[in-house]
C-alpha cells in the first residue's frame, strides 16, 4: 500500500523497469568482476559501468512482506543492491532489527552467499531466525526443512562488537578476508548488516572533539570501500535521537550524506504494523514515498 | 599476506616498507629492538655499500655546484633519512604482534573463520536453546518473556514508583540463586543500589518465600541432597548477594569499570542489577550531550558484560513525562537515545487494581501483557486475593 507520496504502484513499477533488470535467481552465474583491472588507475567508462551494473550488481531481498500484500523490496526499487550502502533508522523498538534479522534469513536462504552479522546490542536471536526460516514456503527451495535451517544458519555469521576500534579490528579482517576469498572461490560474502551502528559512534561523537567525527567518516569510507570492491551490501541501523519539533536520525549532518538509501520505520505503540518511508534514494524518484509493513511473524 | 595490508599506522607502514621489509616473512624473523633501530638485512646491505645514483655526476668536480643540484642532494639526504624506521621498541613490539596475529589468521579456513571468534548463527541456535532463564517468580510473566530473564541480554524494567520495580529486582536476585536441581541457575547476583531501597528485611522474607516454594515443588529435595540442608536458608541467600551502594554519577561509573574485573574473579555471578540506572544521572547533570556519551558509553560496557560472562543484566528505570502530540505522556526516563540502549524493555504499570507487565521491546519476541502481583512472598502470578491497590483518598 503506498500511502503517502504521489506514487501509485504502477509508478514504481515502471520506475524500476529504467533501471537494470533484477537477478533475483541466485543459479544465474554471476560474472566476477576481475579487481586487478580495476585498480592501477584503469578508468571504466559509462558502457563498462552499466555492463558491469547489470551482471553483478544483484539486487538482495529483504523479504520483508508488506501490507496487506506488497513487498517492501519494490519501495526500495528492488532490494538491498550490491555495492550500496543502506540505512534503517527508527525509533527504539520500530522493528529495524527484525529487517535486519528477515533480510539476513532470506539471502541466506536463496543461496545468495554468506551473511555477516555485527551486532551491538546482544540482539540478534537466532531462535528468531529459525522461526522466519521455518515459515518460508517450501516451494523455495527444494529440501527438507531441518536440512535448509542447518544450511541457512550456518550460512550467517554473528560476531558481537562492542567498540568502535573493535569494529574498525573486525572490518581489517573482513577485509582481509574477502580478499582471501577472491582468489579460492569459495562461498562469497554479499551482505553486511551492522545492527546498530550509531550505538558504537554515540559514545564517541561530542561537538567539541573533531576526532569522533573523523572516526565516523572513516567508518563510512571503509564500509562503502567494501561495498564497492567486494561488491558487498551493506545494511546498518541507525537511531532516532530527538530534534526540535520531531524525532531525526542521529549522527547528524556529515552522516546524512554517507548511505546510498536511507529508509524510515516506524511503528505505533502495541501493533505490529510498521510503516516504511524512503528519506533518500539513489535511484528513485526522491518524493517521499512510504509503505506499512507487518514486523515479519 | 603483504606488509601493506596490515592494521596499522600508515607512516609506520611506510616506513617498514622502505627499511625493505615487503612480506611478513621477513617481518617474523625481527625481534622489536632491531626493528626499531631499522636494520632489515635488506637495510645492512645498502649502508655498507650506498649505491651509485643518477644524482651523482651533478655533484661531480666536474661540474660546478648549481643551487638545482644541491636542492636535490638535501631531498636525497632527507630521504635517505627518512628511511631509518626511527621508532621506539615498544611500538616496534606493538608491530610485531599485529603481525603475528595476521600471520595466524591466515591459516585460519573454511566459511565460519571469516572473522576470528565469530560464531554462526547455527552454532548460536544449539547454544541458545540449551540456555536457561532467570525465573521471575509469576508464570505468566515467564511467558511473555519467553522462559524468563534471559542471559547475554540487556533488559530494562521501567515504571512509576510504587509499581514494584525493585521488588522485581531483589526477586531478580533470589531466584538466580535457586540450585540447578530444581531448574534454577545456581547462581549468584550482584546489586547495585543508587537509591537506597534495597531493603534487607524485605530480601530475607523473600528468600523464605523463595525457599518455602522450593520446597513445595521438591518436597524429596531436602532428603536427597545431605548439603541441601544447610544450603537451602535464607543466610545463603542473602550471602550470595554481592551489593554496591552507589552515592554519585561518578561511583556509577567507577562501579560499571569496575565490574569487569569483578566479574572476571566471581565467575559464578549470572546477574548484575542496577537499582535505578537513572537516579543520580537524572539530578546532578547539567550538560545533556555529555550524559548521552556516557550513557552510550556505559550501556555498551553492559551490553559486553552481559556477552563475556555469559550473564543477565537488569537496568530499572524510573518514569518521565513527555510532550508528545498535544499531551504528556508517561515513558521512560532518559531519553531517546538511552531508549536504544537495552534488549529487551519490560514496562511496569497498574490497569485498574492489577499490576500489569507490558514486553515493549525484544528482537525475538512479539509485545505482549500479563498481569503479576506483589506478595508478602515476593513476585507471584496474580490472583484475586493479592491484587488490592492502596489508594490514598
Amino acid at each position: 500500500m503506498v500511502a503517502g507520496g504521489g506514487r501509485t504502484g504502477a509508478g514504481a513499477g515502471a520506475g524500476a523497469g529504467c533501471f537494470p533488470r533484477r537477478y533475483p535467481l541466485p543459479a544465474d552465474e554471476v560474472r566476477e568482476k576481475n579487481q586487478d583491472e580495476r585498480q592501477g588507475g584503469q578508468f571504466l567508462d559509462g558502457m563498462d559501468l552499466l555492463k558491469d551494473v547489470t551482471e553483478n550488481k544483484r539486487f538482495l531481498p529483504t523479504g520483508v512482506q508488506g501490507y496487506p500484500i506488497w513487498i517492501i523490496d519494490a519501495l526500495l526499487g528492488g532490494g538491498l543492491r550490491q555495492g550500496q550502502l543502506m540505512e534503517i533508522t527508527g525509533q527504539s523498538s520500530s522493528g529495524k532489527t527484525q529487517v535486519c534479522l528477515c533480510s539476513a534469513a532470506h539471502v541466506a536462504a536463496r543461496h545468495l552467499g554468506v551473511v555477516v552479522y555485527l551486532d551491538t546490542s546482544n540482539s540478534f536471536s537466532p531462535r528468531r531466525i529459525a522461526r522466519m526460516v521455518d515459515v518460508f514456503p517450501i516451494s523455495l527451495v527444494n529440501e527438507p526443512k531441518h536440512v535448509r535451517l542447518h544450511r541457512v544458519m550456518s550460512s550467517i555469521i554473528c560476531e558481537s562488537v562492542f567498540d568502535i576500534f573493535n569494529l574498525f579490528e573486525v572490518l581489517h579482517q573482513l577485509e582481509l578476508s574477502l580478499k582471501k576469498k577472491v582468489n579460492n572461490g569459495s562461498s562469497k560474502i554479499c551482505l553486511l548488516i551492522i545492527d546498530s551502528i550509531s550505538s558504537l559512534l554515540a559514545p564517541i561523537i561530542s561537538g567539541k572533539y573533531p576526532q569522533g567525527r573523523s572516526m565516523m567518516l572513516s567508518v563510512a569510507m571503509i564500509l562503502k570501500k567494501l561495498a564497492d570492491e567486494h561488491n558487498l551490501s551493506v545494511l546498518v541501523t541507525n537511531h532516532m535521537v530527538a530534534g526540535n519539533g520531531a524525532p531525526k536520525p542521529a549522527l547528524g549532518e556529515s552522516w546524512k550524506t554517507v548511505p546510498h538509501v536511507r529508509l524510515v520505520v516506524s511503528r505505533d505503540r502495541g501493533s505490529n504494523i510498521c510503516t516504511a518511508t524512503v528519506l533518500k534514494h539513489t535511484l528513485l524518484a526522491s518524493d517521499r514515498h512510504c509503505m506499512k509493513f507487518a514486523v515479519p511473524s | 599476506m603483504e606488509i601493506a595490508d596490515l592494521p596499522i599506522c600508515t607512516s609506520y607502514r611506510a616506513k617498514l616498507l622502505a627499511a625493505g621489509y615487503s612480506s611478513l616473512a621477513s617481518l617474523s624473523a625481527a625481534d622489536p629492538p632491531r626493528l626499531a633501530r631499522g636494520t632489515s638485512p635488506a637495510r645492512r646491505t645498502a649502508h655498507r655499500a650506498p649505491p651509485r645514483r643518477q644524482t651523482l655526476p651533478l655533484d661531480s668536480p666536474l661540474r660546478p655546484p648549481t643551487p638545482i643540484a644541491a636542492a636535490l642532494l638535501a631531498c636525497d639526504e632527507i630521504a635517505r633519512v627518512g628511511v631509518d624506521l626511527n621508532i621506539e621498541i615498544p611500538e616496534a613490539e606493538d608491530i610485531l604482534k599485529v603481525a603475528v596475529c595476521a600471520n595466524k589468521f591466515k591459516g585460519a579456513d573454511g566459511p565460519s573463520s571469516v572473522l576470528k571468534g565469530s560464531q554462526n548463527a547455527w552454532d548460536m541456535l544449539s547454544d541458545e536453546q540449551s540456555r536457561k532463564h532467570i525465573n521471575t517468580g509469576s508464570g505468566d510473566l515467564n511467558n511473555i518473556l519467553g522462559g524468563g530473564i534471559h542471559c547475554k541480554e540487556v533488559t530494562e524494567i521501567g515504571g512509576v514508583p510504587g509499581i514494584g520495580k525493585t521488588q522485581l529486582g531483589i526477586q531478580l536476585a533470589i531466584n538466580v540463586q535457586i540450585p540447578v536441581e530444581c531448574g534454577g541457575l545456581g547462581g549468584k547476583a550482584v546489586y547495585i543500589d543508587t537509591e537506597g531501597s534495597f531493603m534487607v528485611e524485605r530480601v530475607y522474607q523473600i528468600a523464605e518465600g523463595c525457599i518455602s516454594d522450593i520446597l513445595e515443588y521438591f518436597p524429596h529435595y531436602q532428603d536427597k541432597a545431605p548439603s541441601g540442608q544447610e544450603k537451602l536458608k535464607p543466610e545463603s541467600f542473602l550471602a550470595d548477594i554481592y551489593y554496591f551502594r552507589i552515592c554519585s554519577y561518578t561511583e556509577q561509573i567507577a562501579v560499571i569499570n569496575y565490574l569487569e574485573k569483578f566479574l572476571g574473579e566471581h565467575k559464578d555471578v549470572r546477574i548484575v542489577i542496577i537499582d535505578s540506572v537513572t537516579f543520580h544521572f537524572r539530578q546532578d547533570f547539567d550538560d545533556m550531550a555529555l550524559r548521552t556519551r556516557v550513557l552510550s558509553g556505559l550501556s555498551l560496557k553492559l551490553m559486553k558484560l552481559a556477552k563475556t560472562y555469559n550473564l543477565a543484566v537488569v537496568l530499572l528505570n524510573q518514569v518521565t513525562t513527555k510532550f508528545i502530540e498535544g499531551s504528556f505522556q508517561l515513558t521512560l526516563a532518559l531519553g531517546d537515545s538511552w531508549s536504544h540502549s537495552c534488549t529487551n524493555r519490560l514496562i511496569l504499570y497498574w490497569n485498574g487494581n492489577l499490576r500489569y507487565a507490558y514486553l515493549d521491546k525484544s528482537p525475538s519476541l512479539p509485545a505482549a501483557s500479563a498481569p503479576y502481583a506483589v506478595t508478602g512472598k515476593g513476585v507471584r502470578d496474580a490472583t484475586s486475593s493479592n491484587c488490592k491497590r492502596v489508594r490514598v483518598m
